[in-house]
């Protein structure tokens, strides 16, 4: 009988030095799930550090997955540029949201600051207490530094910058110009705390999607941004990379290719995206995906464990590395068993 | 390959053996890697497969596909059964509501079968015992089971459990003190019904790939061990006696609640070729080996704190538990007191087989 | 004065190109020349907008077109509106309540479809966002609407659907109920029972239209 000859942490080191594990990895992509699973609410994965820390390793420990902790939401911002957010403590709510943007006027774009101390904006004391448990155990060291577009969006306000991008792009570039400015000292904070060597940095790009802009719009107001922060990040000598190219981004992706990125990056796309033509952009790097999260919540057992063996079987052998992973964020009142299907769907038909 | 890891210093401790080798070696009383992990866990099957807890009950093949699914999730080694405490009243008669309302987490009896005296006295085991109440659903669960190459469960009472259901607990209680005749009278054709289901299935499946067991909830709190000597234990036995004398491989009796004064009385039951029992918190795994040398002793987490307690609470009780049983002669399992809460946070229960790995190491 | 088929292609051209200031001096032209203002709402604005929409089926344009041509078009019906409002010749396909469901903020989507119902001569009543069961209900029932269109973008909020639905059908005989958001699919709002689901705010228009005249 096969069994695993690997730890997470040993099968994650071998993935990023190019090597074959003994199994394909699994990082299911999850947050809010983690705190349902220890009987938590789902707000404290996001409000509070050591509580956040504490469910996802045990969450970790249950499922056998190879994702560690870490700390990000996707409507970051909006908070740390002086706006309100709600933790996700309403019924239905499983994420944060942007309650108050920090931008309501052409005006305020102008008289808009980058915080003076990053350490104090919005929810980087939470970020970096997560980070101080994930240095004491050894664990990779996440940071969230985009993506810009979607950064943009929490503080200027989606609906608002949509309308911008046509009539006003100077505002909206402006806002880019200033969140990117913040994003860079977020990665020259870590860096100073917790050395280069083992950060990793993480871009979750949801507005980015097709569904929302255009690839011009994308070439337009992401690129040069998404550009100048990979380059920032590889100069302060920040060598891994997780990009999460949220939803349907396939006109994006020739553009994603021309951000500075080094082959310990993981590419992870949603549902929308094939592997296949990620494996083919991004052949050095690992390619992460993309079983729907809407079949793990409301599909049956069967029906998860048969799109992750579809996944595995497509991309395992894929020269830079394979993640099996959700889409986008397992839901967090995903049935356990169904979120399972990912790890056991490894362990039978991801053996190398 | 079966070595443990270090991480960080902390070992991280790797099974030698699946669930399926684990539970064969303790029921054929082979050495185990590790101490077993059984759970009494139905309605949490169907509660972490996402679907409503009423399946485990009302649909043979949703069950087991639940029960098997979850077994993969956790990793224990069993059980899989299918059956509850208040079972036997929808088999007379009764009507039974399956779990689909909010809170509910069992099957319940909305009407018990027997309302009145003339009831009771007319009460009989029906002709056709497969197409009454639940035991089409019961039947195609073992089907299954067999189909699959697992253990072949059926549910044999407790017969007094079974009165209950049948009249009502409450008016079972006054007719022992009122009417013990009548009492007996329904033991009687309960005990019969249930050998004939037994016979049934040893017949269908062979003894040999059988485990019969009996949820028995005649706590000291409802009755005294006097009352368990008189209406109990008697059927127990003929029932016990009947399933060993018909070669049935494992009887398992479920002992719920503060059962220590009747002990002594479970005690002198034959169980089969292999016997196991469980036992609630009320009752230490100390006294339970003492009086159960030969059988497998399983238990007693507390649900509730499986429940609202804290992952490192489980995980103490879980420590306590293995070592005050784990080498005990006739076998040890890491249990619940009682069945596993259906909406326990998944990773309290995680912690079980995570505390025999860690923790029960042979 | 100016010609009538001139004039719709400038209200047109207006949406389309997201220019309010020339929509609403084309509808001011519209009005100055006498044409009749139902007609150069559905022949001018609408007819403009739902070439956006065609254009945004062929990904020819996206949401910020979109939604700036929407501005132009709301533009041009705050002068149109109104004077078909007082000639009481006001026609509409149907009456359609839409809200963004409990915990959920997102609301571009909802706004699309609910512009894209309007430009199709459907009543809208937008109850916004975070909507709990009862506002739905009640709004329903207060509009006497045929067609009740809820939204959900998080995994989380779409379970609100799942839960609003067995009280909908009780509570709701008859009307309509059409639901969307990126989470969902066809097969889902078949499951939960919905009577209609939208891939986009285009297709949502589409389907609700052939609800109501289904009805």
């Amino acid at each position: 009988m096969w069994r695993e000859t690997m730890t997470s942490g040993e099968r994650m080191a071998a993935l990023m030095r190019g090597e074959r594990p003994d199994r394909v990895p699994v990082i299911p992509f999850l947050s809010g799930h983690a705190a349902v699973v220890c009987g938590q609410p789902i707000a404290r994965i996001s409000d509070d550090a050591e509580e956040s820390f504490r469910c996802q390793l045990l969450c970790q420990e249950m499922y056998g997955h190879d994702g560690s902790p870490l700390y990000a939401y996707a409507s970051a911002g909006g908070w740390e540029f002086g706006g309100e957010i709600e933790f996700p403590v309403k019924k239905y709510s499983g994420a944060v949201i942007v309650t108050r943007t920090p931008i309501q006027t052409e005006d305020d774009v102008y008289t808009l600051k980058v915080p003076e101390d990053v350490s104090k904006a919005g929810a980087l004391p939470i970020a970096l207490a997560l980070a101080r448990k994930q240095a004491e155990h050894g664990l990779p060291i996440t940071l969230q530094i985009g993506a810009p577009l979607t950064w943009a969006g929490s503080v200027i306000g989606e609906e608002r910058m949509m309308g911008w991008l046509i009539k006003k792009p100077e505002l909206v570039h402006i806002v880019l110009d200033k969140v990117s400015q913040f994003l860079i000292k977020v990665a020259e904070h870590y860096v100073k705390e917790f050395g280069a060597e083992r950060l990793l940095a993480f871009h979750g790009a949801a507005t980015e999607t097709n569904k929302l802009i255009s690839p011009k719009q994308f070439e337009t107001f992401s690129l040069p941004y998404l550009q100048r922060i990979n380059q920032a990040c590889l100069g302060l000598g920040v060598g891994s990379y997780f990009i999460h190219i949220c939803g349907e981004q396939n006109k994006n992706l020739k553009f994603w290719q021309q951000v500075p990125m080094t082959k310990q990056t993981v590419i992870s796309v949603g549902r929308e995206v094939d592997l296949t033509t990620v494996m083919e952009l991004f052949p050095e790097q690992i390619v992460a995906g993309n079983v729907d999260p809407t079949l793990i919540q409301e599909g049956r057992a069967e029906a998860v464990l048969a799109q992750c063996r579809e996944c595995i079987e497509k991309a395992m052998y894929h020269k830079g590395g394979f993640v099996l992973m959700a889409g986008c964020d397992v839901p967090p009142h995903a049935p356990p068993v169904n979120v399972f299907q990912m790890v056991k769907a490894a362990r039978e038909y991801g053996r190398y | 390959m079966h070595r443990d890891h270090s991480v960080k210093g902390k070992w991280v401790k790797c099974d030698q053996m699946t669930s399926q080798e684990r539970w064969e070696a303790l029921v054929n009383r082979r050495p185990t890697d590790r101490v077993p992990c059984l759970q009494f866990m139905l309605g949490h099957t169907a509660v972490v497969n996402g679907r409503p807890i009423a399946k485990i009950y009302d649909d043979g093949a949703e069950s087991l596909a639940c029960q098997r699914n979850a077994m993969a999730l956790y990793g224990h080694d069993g059980l899989i059964m299918h059956g509850w405490a208040n079972a036997g009243g929808a088999e007379f008669g009764g009507e039974i509501e399956f779990p689909y309302r909010k809170y509910t987490g069992a099957p319940l009896m909305k009407k018990n079968p027997v309302q009145s005296e003339e009831d009771a006295w007319d009460l009989r085991v029906p002709d056709d015992i497969l197409s009454v109440g639940t035991m089409p659903i019961a039947l195609e669960f073992s089907r299954l089971q067999y189909e699959a190459g697992l253990t072949v469960t059926l549910q044999v009472g407790s017969p007094l459990t079974w009165a209950g259901s049948v009249y009502g607990e409450e008016r079972l209680m006054i007719w022992m003190l009122k009417k013990p005749e009548l009492v007996h009278h329904v033991l009687r054709v309960i005990t019969d019904f249930i050998r004939r289901k037994a016979d049934y299935w040893i017949d269908r499946f062979g003894a040999e790939r059988l485990m019969a067991f009996d949820l028995g909830i005649e706590t000291n709190k409802l009755y005294s061990p006097k009352q368990f000597e008189t209406f109990g234990f008697p059927y127990l036995r003929e029932i016990h006696d009947h399933l060993t004398e018909r070669g049935t491989a494992i009887i398992l009796s479920h002992i719920c609640g503060e059962q220590n004064k009747n002990l002594p009385l479970w005690a002198r039951l034959s169980y089969g070729k292999r016997g196991m029992v469980s036992v609630g918190k009320e009752v230490a795994i100390s006294k339970a080996r003492e009086m159960f040398p030969d059988c497998v002793i399983m238990g007693n987490v507390d649900p509730v704190t499986v429940q609202e307690g804290t992952p490192e609470q489980v995980r103490m009780l879980c420590r306590a538990c293995i070592e005050e049983g784990k080498d005990h002669p006739g076998g040890f399992a890491l249990m619940t007191g009682c069945e596993v809460p259906p909406q326990a946070p998944p990773v309290n229960v995680d912690q079980m087989v995570k505390a025999c790995r860690e923790l029960g190491r042979y | 004065m100016a010609d009538e088929a001139e004039i719709f292609s400038q209200l047109k051209q207006a949406v389309m190109e997201g220019d309010e200031d020339v929509a609403v001096a084309a509808a001011q032209a519209a009005v100055a020349a006498g044409v009749d203002p139902q007609r150069a709402i559905i022949e001018g604005l609408a007819a403009g907008m739902a070439e956006m929409g065609r254009l945004y089926e062929r990904e020819e344009c996206y949401v910020p077109e979109l939604l700036v041509s929407s501005e132009a078009l709301y533009a041009g019906l705050g002068v149109l509106r109104p004077l078909v409002i007082a000639s009481g010749k006001a026609e509409k396909k149907g009456v359609a309540v839409i809200g963004v469901v409990q915990g959920d903020i997102h609301d571009i989507g909802k706004n699309l479809v609910k512009m894209m119902l309007e430009v199709n001569g459907i009543e809208v009543h937008d109850l916004g966002r975070d909507v709990d069961m009862e506002r739905f209900i009640t709004a329903t029932q207060e509009t006497q609407a045929d067609l009740l269109c809820l939204s959900a973008l998080m995994t989380t909020t779409m379970i609100a659907i799942k839960d609003y639905m067995p009280a909908f059908k009780t509570q709701l005989p008859g009307v309509k109920i059409m639901v969307g958001g990126a989470p969902l699919n066809q097969q889902l709002a078949d499951e939960w029972g919905a009577d209609g689901y939208g891939e986009n705010a285009v297709e949502a228009a589409r389907v609700a239209v052939r609800l109501l005249e289904t009805k």
